[in-house]
C-alpha cells in the first residue's frame, strides 16, 4: 500500500514538503511529474514540473526519490517540495490518490520505519520528540537518540545490573564455598552507581521536558510591584496593560519567550492582597493556583516570604527609585531595564541544573516511567541488600528493573547472565 | 523379516534415567511397553557423580516424584549421605542431595522393574520404521522388528559415542560397553537434524592408596530430607566425602601438556559444557586461581572406588595420573580407571513439540541427552514428561504440557524447544523466571493436581499428598486470621532483636519479619492426626512459614504471569508464513521459520529475537489482512 501525506504544518508557507511512501511511490508520482526522470534503477533528487490529469503544469518543485530499504521508511519514498501554497498541496495529493495511493494516517510514515526494522522503539520515540519540540536544544537531544545514544546509555547501565545478577546467580546456583569474598560490598558498589545514573537520567528528562515542552515561569507579587512593566520587558511588547493603579492585572496573561534557547510560557499576575472586590478576589485565586503549578516564581518585592529555594527567585524591583528592604537573589529596575540580563541568567539556571551533563536524554514520558520504576527497584534491592535479606530476593528485585529497562531498549535474557557467569567464574559441578 | 514378542503400544529404547521413567510411567498408565536396552545387566546404571538431586535438580527430583516417577524413590533407598544445600541462602534455593550407592541404585531400580512387570529386551534398534511420517515399529540389529505405535528414544551418550582419553579414542557408549550405531544415520534421513557434544568424567582411584588423614571430612545433615514423598522415616547412612585440594605444581603439570587433552585443545570437534569443566578447562582459564577442590565420593557403600569429583579430564592418563600424586593425601594414588571425554550424537531439540514429540515424525518422542541435556535429573525429568506424553499420544488424550511457572521441569522442556544449545543444557535456578514459587518443599502443592488428571500417583500417595496441602493452607489462614498480643510474643522478640509490638498483631504480619519463625510465635497451630509423621508435621509448618514469607513477592510474580498469559494463549497458526511480513529482520524470520512457535509467548523466549520483531508479529496476527 503506497501513502501520502503533506509533511509540513498546514497554511500558507515558503514551501510544503509532501511525501509519498511505498512500493509503487515512483510510479505514483509519475501521474503528475512531467517527463518524470525517475524509476526503480535511478533515484536521486531533481527539479521537476507538476501537472495535473491535462498536463497543465501547475508548479515546480524538487522532488526527491529513495529506494527501500535506503529511506526514512525502509520502502521507496518520494519528497515533493512544493511551494507552501493548500492549492497546491491538495492538488498533489489529490493526484496521487488518484494514481492509487491512500491518505497517511498520523505517525505512519514513522511507524513504517519502526516496522520496517528502521528504528528501534525508543528511535520512534526521538521522531516524535524532535517534530515536537520546542526548542534546539531538545531537537539536539531527539537526533541525539535518533543515532541510538539513549540505546547505548540504558545497555551500560543495564550490564552493570547485569553483571550484579550474574554474580548474585553464581553464589546462588552453583558456589558452595565461599568464592567471592567481596560479594556483598561490591554488589553495593554497583547498585549504588545504578542508583546514581538512573536518577541523573530522570533528572535529565525533566529538564529537557523543559526543553521541549517550555518551562512555566510566573511572576508574582504584592499589587503595584511593577509586574506587568517586567513581564512586558521580558516578553519584549507593551502586552500587558500597566498603569499606576493597584489591581490593574485582574487575569493571567501569559507569552512564550525564549531564553537561550530554553522555551518559557511566561506569566503575569494579579497582585495578591486581601480585597473585597469579586474580581479582583478572583484574579488572586488564579495568581495563587499559578504560583502552585509553576515551574519556577519570579517573586518582586516582598522580602518577608521565605521560600524554598528551588521554585523561586527573589528579585527586587524598582531600583531606579528605592533601596531593598531586605535580601534579595536580583535587584533589579524593569523600567530602566537595568541588570536585566542578570535576572534572565538567574531563571536559566534555575530551570536548568548545570551540573547534569547533556549529552543523553529520555524523550517521552513512557521512557521517563520505565527509567522511574527500574529506579525504584534498584533502590529496593539495595535496602534488602543493606538489610541482610536473602540474596534471590534481592535478584528478584534487580531483575524487575532489568525488565523495565529493556522496554525502553532491547531484551536481556537469562542466556546473557548465565553468559557473564560462565565467562566469569570457573563453574563446577 | 521375523518378529518377537507380541505388539506393544510403545517402544522405550535405552534404559538409563530418563527410559526407565518413560516406561515405568506408561506401563503405570496401562500402555503395553517394552524397554529395549543393549544390556540389561545396565539398566538404572548411573554413568557419573554418585548423587542424585543437588542445586535446582533436587527441585526437579521433587517434580519427577509428584508426577508419578522414581527417581528420587531409588534415590532414598539408596542414599549414603542426605544434605540440603544452599542452606545459608534463601528457601526457594534449597536443594536436597543424596550421595547415594551406584550399585545400590542399579539393583533397586532392576528389581523394581521386574516387580512390576515391566518387559525390558536385551537387543540394540538400529532404525525405526517410518511410514507417512508416522512411527510404526523398531528394528533390531538381527534384523527382527517390533511393531508399535510410539517410540521413546533415550539414547544418552550412545549414539556413535567416542571416548577420547588423551590421543586414545575408542568407540564406546559408555567406559567398557558398545557403542549404538544407525539410529543417528536412520534419522538423518528422515530429515532430522543431528549435532555432536561432548562431556567428561573424571578418574576413578583407589581408597586404599589414599592419605584420608589429609582430607577434610563433609558429613550430611542432623536430619536429612527425602526426595521422594513416598518415602517414611528416612533414615539414611551417614558416609562422609573428603574434600583435598590442587595446588601450584598440579597445575604446572597440566599446563605442560594441555595438548595431549582431547577436552582442551579442539581435537574433539564436539563442544563441552562450559559449567562442570574439565580440569585442564579450570586451569587454563582460571589461572589466577591458585588452588581448585576435589571432592572424593565413594560410589557405593565404603567402596574401594572412589569419585573424584572436581577432576573432569581427558588427558593422558600418565599425566592424569602424575598430576593428581601432585595433590597432598593423593601422593600414591592407583587408578581404577582414568577420567575420559566422551562424545555422541544429539539431535537439536528445536525439532520437538512441546509434548518432546517430534514435529517430523509422529508417534516419535526422544528425552534425555539425545535432546542435548546433561545430568542424570534432566534425563529423568523428560523422560517421565516424554513417558507422559507418549501415552497421552497412544490413548488419543489431551497432552501434558508444564509451564514455566509450573515447574522446573516446564522451563527445561520450554528452553529446550526454543533455545538450540550449542552446549549440554543444565538446570541452574537462575533459568527459572518464577524461581521463588518452585520450591522443592512446593513440588506437591504445583503439581498434585496435574498428577491426579493424568492419575499418574496411588491412592495412597494422592491422600497423603492431598491432607499434606490442605494442613497446610489451613495453617497459613490461621496465621492470615489470628492476632498475638503483645505480651505473649514481645519477649520472643526482644531476644530476636527484632522491634516489639504495642497493640494485638497479625501473626502472619510478625512471621513476615526475616528472623522470625513459626515456633517462635509460641502457639499450636497445627491439629495434630495420628497418621501424620512428625517430619509430616514439620514440613507442613516449614512450608507455611514460605508462603507467608513470600507472599509480597509471589504476589507480584502472579501478577505478571497474568499479564503475559494473554501471549501465551495467542496462537501462531501452524501455516503461517513469515516470509510474507517483509519487515521482519532476516535473522528473527529464519528462526521463527526454522522453530516454528506455538504462541506469541514461545516466539518471545526464542534466543535473539528482537522486541520490535515481536511488535511487528503482533501487528500482523491481530490485523491479519495485512497479509496479502
Amino acid at each position: 500500500m503506497t501513502i501520502v501525506a503533506c509533511s509540513t504544518p498546514p497554511g500558507t508557507s515558503g514551501i510544503a514538503v509532501v511525501r509519498i511512501s511505498g512500493k509503487d511511490a515512483i510510479k505514483n508520482v509519475s501521474n503528475f511529474i512531467k517527463d518524470c526522470p525517475f524509476n526503480e534503477k535511478s533515484p536521486g533528487s531533481k527539479i521537476c514540473l507538476l501537472v495535473d490529469k491535462d498536463g497543465l503544469i501547475f508548479d515546480e518543485a524538487v522532488v526527491t526519490s529513495y529506494l527501500g530499504p535506503n529511506s526514512y521508511t525502509g520502502e521507496n519514498l518520494v519528497e515533493v517540495s512544493c511551494h507552501g501554497n493548500p492549492n497546491i498541496i491538495s492538488k498533489i495529493i489529490d493526484l496521487s490518490v488518484g494514481g492509487g495511493a491512500s491518505l497517511a494516517e498520523p505517525g505512519e510514515f514513522t511507524k513504517r520505519a519502526f516496522l520496517n526494522g528502521r528504528l528501534d522503539l525508543s528511535e520512534a520515540e526521538s521522531v516524535s520528540a524532535i517534530i515536537h519540540s520546542k526548542s534546539i536544544a531538545g531537537v539536539k537531544a531527539g537526533v541525539k537518540n535518533l543515532k541510538g545514544g539513549l540505546s547505548k546509555k540504558i545497555g551500560l547501565i543495564k550490564s552493570d545490573l547485569v553483571s550484579v545478577v550474574a554474580n548474585l546467580e553464581f553464589n546462588l546456583d552453583i558456589s558452595e564455598e565461599d568464592l567471592q569474598p567481596n560479594l556483598i560490598k561490591n554488589s553495593k558498589g554497583a547498585l549504588s552507581k545504578s542508583v546514581e545514573t538512573l536518577k541523573s537520567c530522570v533528572d535529565a528528562f525533566n529538564e529537557t521536558r523543559m526543553f521541549q515542552l517550555g518551562a512555566s515561569v510566573v511572576i508574582l507579587g504584592p499589587p503595584n510591584a511593577g509586574k506587568s512593566t517586567l513581564f512586558n520587558l521580558l516578553v519584549n511588547k507593551n502586552q500587558s496593560i500597566v498603569t499606576e493603579i493597584e489591581g490593574t492585572t485582574r487575569d493571567v496573561v501569559e507569552k512564550n519567550i525564549n531564553i537561550d534557547g530554553l522555551p518559557i510560557l511566561l506569566k503575569d499576575t494579579a497582585g495578591i492582597r486581601e480585597s473585597n472586590n469579586r474580581v479582583e478576589k478572583i484574579g488572586v485565586e488564579r495568581s495563587l493556583a499559578e504560583e502552585k503549578n509553576a515551574d519556577l516564581v519570579i517573586y518582586l518585592n516582598n522580602a518577608g516570604r521565605s521560600f524554598s529555594k528551588d521554585k523561586y527567585i527573589h528579585v527586587f524591583n524598582k531600583s531606579d527609585i528605592n533601596t531593598p528592604d531586605g535580601d534579595y537573589d536580583v535587584i533589579i529596575s524593569a523600567k530602566t531595564g537595568d541588570n536585566i540580563q542578570k535576572l534572565k541568567e538567574t531563571i536559566y539556571k534555575a530551570l536548568i541544573n548545570e551540573d547534569i551533563e547533556h549529552d543523553t536524554f529520555l524523550t517521552s514520558k513512557r521512557q521517563c516511567i520505565a527509567v522511574e520504576s527500574a529506579l525504584k527497584h534498584v533502590k529496593d534491592a539495595l535496602s534488602l541488600l543493606l538489610g541482610g535479606d536473602s540474596l534471590e530476593l534481592i535478584v528478584e528485585d534487580i531483575n524487575r528493573s532489568i525488565d523495565f529497562l529493556d522496554s525502553i531498549t532491547s531484551k536481556t535474557t537469562k542466556d546473557d547472565v548465565l553468559d557473564e557467569v560462565f565467562s566469569s567464574f570457573c563453574v563446577g559441578k | 523379516m521375523k518378529h518377537i514378542k507380541n505388539k506393544y503400544d510403545l517402544v522405550v529404547v535405552g534404559g538409563g534415567h530418563a527410559g526407565i521413567e518413560a516406561s515405568l510411567i506408561a506401563h503405570k498408565r496401562g500402555i503395553k511397553t517394552i524397554l529395549v536396552s543393549m544390556d540389561k545387566n545396565s539398566v538404572g546404571r548411573t554413568s557419573c557423580n554418585p548423587a542424585v538431586g543437588g542445586l535446582a535438580k533436587g527441585q526437579m527430583v521433587k517434580e519427577v516424584d509428584v508426577l508419578g516417577g522414581i527417581m528420587g524413590f531409588f534415590a532414598d533407598l539408596s542414599t549414603l549421605q542426605s544434605k540440603t544445600l544452599n542452606k545459608s541462602k534463601g528457601r526457594s534455593v534449597w536443594s536436597p542431595r543424596s550421595q547415594i550407592d551406584k550399585n545400590l541404585y542399579e539393583k533397586i531400580a532392576q528389581e523394581y522393574i521386574k516387580e512390576k512387570n515391566l518387559d525390558v529386551f536385551e537387543g540394540e534398534v538400529v532404525s525405526l520404521d517410518v511410514k507417512n511420517n508416522s512411527v510404526s515399529g523398531v528394528f533390531l540389529k538381527d534384523g527382527s522388528k517390533i511393531v508399535c505405535s510410539s517410540v521413546i528414544l533415550t539414547c544418552g551418550t550412545f549414539l556413535n559415542g567416542l571416548i577420547h582419553i588423551g590421543s586414545k579414542q575408542i568407540n564406546a557408549g559408555r567406559y567398557g560397553e558398545k557403542r549404538a550405531e544407525g539410529i543417528t544415520e536412520n534419522l538423518n534421513s528422515l530429515g532430522l537434524k543431528s549435532g555432536r557434544l561432548k562431556t567428561g568424567t573424571p578418574p576413578r582411584i583407589k581408597r586404599s592408596s589414599v592419605d584420608w588423614k589429609m582430607g577434610d571430612a563433609g558429613f550430611g545433615d542432623k536430619i536429612p530430607s527425602p526426595l521422594s514423598y513416598r518415602t517414611e522415616n528416612f533414615k539414611p547412612k551417614d558416609e562422609p566425602c573428603f574434600s583435598f585440594r590442587t595446588n601450584e605444581n598440579t597445575h604446572d603439570i597440566i599446563m605442560n601438556n594441555l595438548s595431549s587433552s582431547a577436552m582442551y585443545s579442539g581435537k574433539n570437534m564436539a563442544t563441552g559444557p562450559r559449567y562442570c569443566p574439565s580440569i585442564e578447562d579450570k586451569v587454563y582459564k582460571f589461572n589466577q586461581n591458585p588452588s581448585h577442590v576435589l571432592q572424593l565420593e565413594p560410589e557405593w557403600s565404603k567402596s574401594e572406588q572412589i569419585y573424584v569429583n572436581g577432576f573432569s579430564t581427558s588427558l593422558e592418563e600418565k599425566i592424569q595420573l602424575n598430576s593428581l600424586k601432585t595433590v597432598k593425601g593423593l601422593e600414591n594414588v592407583e587408578f581404577i580407571r582414568p577420567g575420559y571425554a566422551i562424545e555422541y550424537d544429539f539431535f537439536y531439540p528445536s525439532q520437538l513439540k512441546n509434548t518432546l514429540e517430534s514435529k517430523a515424525v509422529s508417534g516419535l518422542f526422544m528425552a534425555g541427552q539425545i535432546n542435548g541435556t546433561s545430568g542424570y535429573e534432566e534425563a529423568s525429568s523428560q523422560g517421565i514428561m516424554a513417558g507422559i506424553n507418549a501415552s497421552c499420544f497412544i490413548l488419543k488424550e489431551d497432552p501434558l504440557v508444564l509451564k514455566r511457572n509450573d515447574a522446573y521441569i516446564g522451563v527445561l522442556v520450554d528452553d529446550l524447544i526454543l533455545k538450540d544449545t550449542n552446549e549440554p543444557y543444565r538446570m541452574f535456578t537462575s533459568r527459572a523466571e518464577y524461581r521463588l514459587q518452585l520450591r522443592s518443599s512446593n513440588a506437591d502443592q504445583r503439581l498434585l493436581e496435574i498428577s491426579k488428571k493424568y492419575k499418574l500417583l496411588n491412592e495412597k500417595t494422592l491422600d497423603k499428598l492431598s491432607e499434606k496441602i490442605e494442613k497446610t493452607l489451613d495453617v497459613v489462614n490461621y496465621l492470615n486470621e489470628n492476632n498475638i498480643n503483645p505480651e505473649a510474643i514481645n519477649k520472643r522478640l526482644n531476644k530476636l532483636k527484632e522491634k516489639e509490638i504495642g497493640e494485638p498483631t497479625r501473626m502472619a504480619n510478625i512471621l513476615k519479619r526475616p528472623g522470625v519463625l513459626i515456633a517462635d510465635l509460641g502457639v499450636e497451630v497445627l491439629e495434630l492426626k495420628n497418621n501424620l509423621s512428625k517430619h509430616m508435621k514439620n514440613e507442613i509448618l516449614f512450608e507455611a512459614e514460605t508462603i507467608i514469607k513470600y507472599s509480597g513477592y509471589i504476589n507480584r510474580q502472579k501478577e505478571e504471569i497474568d499479564k503475559i498469559k494473554i501471549y501465551e494463549n495467542m496462537i501462531i497458526p501452524d501455516n503461517f508464513d513469515y516470509n510474507k511480513i517483509k519487515s521482519l529482520s532476516n535473522e528473527s524470520r529464519e528462526k521463527f521459520i526454522n522453530i516454528k512457535p506455538q504462541t506469541v509467548g514461545q516466539a518471545q523466549r526464542i534466543n535473539g529475537i528482537r522486541p520490535s520483531d515481536i511488535s511487528i508479529l503482533l501487528v500482523y496476527l491481530k490485523r491479519p489482512f495485512h497479509v496479502k
